[in-house]
């Protein structure tokens, strides 16, 4: 029974008005952010280059040189960027605040003002900043030594100051200090990571990091259209009363739909992966490297299908017990909180429904996070089943008394 | 095996709302008819018997299974709730597979029963038309094949020709006799005249009690000799209607001709005349509601409780 409804319930699904809503908002999405990486960029360094582009530094040094340079050049222009609920917004200080910030950059530093706002000046107007990539180039390398006796944590604590001074959200905040800075790659580095993504990765498996760091943002909400529409479909039909009179369980009947709904909307996910990993295939055998085929397949698997499964399952749980929209409101929240809770865009999984790895490369750190991200998604893959469970038992309970939880705590209200 | 349903002191509450009260009742094989008006209960009674509402307390038996038994209750009901619909963009084919599915059946006797089922509710040929373009007859006959495609002991079906045009309701009574001739049929309607055309047995239930169970003669019996028929000018029918109970009225220019239950001759050129199954359940109705007005009339107020 469970496998005849299975494919019934999909083939429901492919007659849909919201799945192809959903298949083409996925696919422009993906798409046009998948668009700025280009095969042709993946080239063994050359030496002799001047830039190498950026790298991820978690030296305690750079960490403090880099964020003092950063701090110096805000406090110049009043004008500091912060993102407190994940959203931009310029903070403009009054001079008291800001002369207490210049008064912690001068004790880091162990420079007066005046001395370091007259460096900055000069560095600023010796470096090329003709092209964006001088200018960006410019702004990473700058650097303000700091003091011999002022030790990494001390720093911590003056950026706490400096903080509560500007706001929430600032990139002085501790755990963004902690995540590292960019600083300018070498031809050392760069040649590291080129090997990290020709060997560990095979190439495909760097790409589809890359795949899954973006789909995971659009996979964060967009399933749960899919999963209220299934949810809101007996209600709306009316046909809820026949089948609760029938004798197929709760659990092939909510089972049976959430897996297909899960297959449905993880189909298109693996079409566009596939397709998209087909160029780094080619420019993998052009560069001499045996590509990774399946890795669309795993990193889709482990990195993606979690995802998708616990928003369904956020979706058919509530609502099953609401019947009404709510759950599109919930996953949107916690879509967007965890979205912008994150320090930066690389690694740093934790718990955060969306995992990023905004970055082609980055294979040593993966190696090193990726015991992390599994824990991560096997949660999500853990909770997805409970709610499930619950679900089930939610559908049960309605199909015994005949009403929801949302009718009777309503009817008690009134 | 046993083939009838023992409801033992059946009562449900929604909160403070008694919407069934002490309900004593057993159905044999056949057509049984619940009768009553909105709200009298018939719908919360249906949904207790097709384990969709859990009862207050009492004792329901199903051909000898306690109504507790969801799971195997289920399998031996086949239940057409009063707005039955099935997903719009399925063709009736595919909603009758689906809820076939849903009842366990395998996809061989599917595929046999699907078919013979569309054609014993005469939808042969709209096999392929989706159930948001079918008409309310068409859904009503595809919500009939529905609750007998997987063979059921019992079929409750609710108020199934509330908006259907005369000929289909005819049809669709013939058709609930057909089926009723191997089962229990449970119909319930506040639609006299679909229990007259097709019930042998029946209750009459009103604020959630049964007023009366016995057969359609003996609810008869009950105005047998009673019932009047009158001429009289259509401006004294308000003033009439105060005083008697009147069952019918036509009205043709200055006069009307009114039907009346009354225990004696209610005027002079009253003629007695035979009652009817709506005479006898408006009857029964006002001895409920206005036993004062009742013995006005003349006529015998029975207890209030059957």
């Amino acid at each position: 029974m469970f496998g005849t409804l299975f494919i019934k319930e999909c083939k429901q699904i492919l007659r849909s008005l919201v799945y192809y809503i959903y298949v083409i908002v996925l696919i422009l999405f993906l798409t046009s952010q998948m668009s700025g990486d280009s095969v042709n960029d993946l080239q063994k360094p050359k030496k002799g280059l001047d830039y190498y582009g950026m790298t991820v530094s978690t030296d305690k040094t750079d960490i403090m040189e880099r964020t003092l340079a950063d701090l110096l050049q805000e406090v110049y222009q009043n004008s500091f960027s912060t993102y407190p609920m994940g959203f931009y917004k310029q903070v403009i200080l009054n001079d008291a605040e800001l002369d207490e910030i210049k008064e912690i950059i001068e004790d880091c530093s162990g420079k007066d003002w005046d001395t370091l706002e007259k460096e900055m000046l000069e560095y600023y107007e010796a470096a090329d900043q003709s092209t964006i990539e001088g200018a960006m180039q410019a702004m990473m390398e700058d650097r303000i030594e700091v003091k011999k006796d002022i030790s990494y944590d001390t720093f911590c604590e003056k950026m706490e100051r400096v903080c509560k001074i500007i706001g929430k959200g600032s990139s002085y905040e501790k755990k963004r200090l902690d995540y590292g800075v960019d600083v300018p790659s070498t031809y050392e580095k760069a040649l590291e990571e080129y090997n990290g993504i020709v060997e560990k990765d095979r190439v495909t498996g760097a790409y589809m990091r890359l795949f899954c760091d973006y789909a995971g943002i659009i996979l964060a909400v967009l399933p749960i259209f899919l999963g209220v529409t299934r949810g809101l479909r007996d209600k709306r039909s009316q046909v809820a009363q026949v089948i609760y009179a029938r004798n197929a369980g709760a659990g092939v009947i909510q089972g049976s739909r959430y897996l297909a709904n899960v297959c449905m909307a993880f189909l298109p996910v693996l079409i566009i992966s596939f397709v998209l990993q087909m160029p780094w295939q080619y420019q993998a055998q052009t560069l001499g490297v045996k590509a990774d085929v399946l890795a669309f397949l795993k990193y889709d698997v482990i990195w993606l299908l979690p995802e998708i499964m616990i928003v369904l399952a956020v979706a058919f749980f509530i609502t099953e017990l609401t019947e009404n929209v709510i759950s599109i409101f919930v996953q949107v929240v916690w879509a967007v909180v965890s979205l912008f809770s994150v320090a930066g865009l690389v690694g740093g999984f934790g718990l955060k429904l969306v995992t990023r790895w905004n970055e082609l490369g980055g294979s040593a750190l993966y190696e090193q996070q990726k015991s992390q991200l599994y824990c991560n998604r096997g949660f999500y893959f853990v909770l997805s089943l409970v709610l499930v469970v619950l679900t089930c038992l939610v559908y049960e309970k309605k199909r015994k008394e005949g009403e929801s939880v949302y009718g009777k705590i309503f009817k008690r209200r009134k | 095996m046993n083939t009838e349903i023992e409801i033992k002191q059946l009562s449900k509450n929604f909160g403070k709302k008694q919407a069934l009260l002490n309900v004593d009742l057993t159905i044999k094989q056949g057509m049984f008819g619940l009768l009553g008006p909105n709200g009298a209960g018939k719908t919360t009674l249906m949904k207790v018997l097709t384990t969709l509402l859990k009862k207050s307390s009492g004792e329901v038996n199903i051909c000898g299974i306690p109504v507790e038994n969801c799971k195997q209750v289920r399998g031996m009901i086949g239940y057409l709730p009063q707005d039955f619909s099935m997903y719009g963009n399925m063709s009736a084919y595919e909603a009758l597979d689906y809820l076939a599915v849903l009842s366990g059946m395998e996809k061989k006797e599917r595929q046999k029963k699907v078919p013979q089922m569309l054609e014993k509710v005469n939808l042969e040929h709209q096999q392929k038309v989706k159930v948001k373009a079918m008409s309310g007859g068409m859904r009503r006959r595809l919500g009939i094949a529905q609750a007998i495609i997987h063979d059921p002991k019992v079929i409750v079906v609710d108020e199934p020709t509330a908006g259907l045009d005369p000929e289909e309701r005819v049809r669709f009574r013939n058709l609930l006799c057909e089926i009723a001739r191997d089962r229990i049929v449970i119909l319930s309607t506040h639609i006299v005249g679909d229990i007259e055309a097709t019930c042998e047995e029946i209750a009459v239930l009103n604020e959630g009690k049964i007023l009366f169970r016995g057969t359609v003669s003996e609810l008869l019996h009950m105005v047998e000799g009673k019932v009047y028929k009158a001429e009289v000018s259509t401006m004294e029918l308000p003033m009439i209607k105060d005083t008697f109970l009147v069952t019918g009225i036509l009205t043709n220019g200055s006069t009307s001709t009114i039907k009346i239950v009354s225990e004696e001759s209610p005027m002079k050129d009253a003629i007695l005349c035979n009652g009817d199954v709506e005479d006898a359940y408006m009857y029964l109705m006002h001895q409920y509601h206005d036993p004062k007005k009742c013995r006005n009339m003349g006529v015998q107020t029975p207890e209030r409780e059957f």
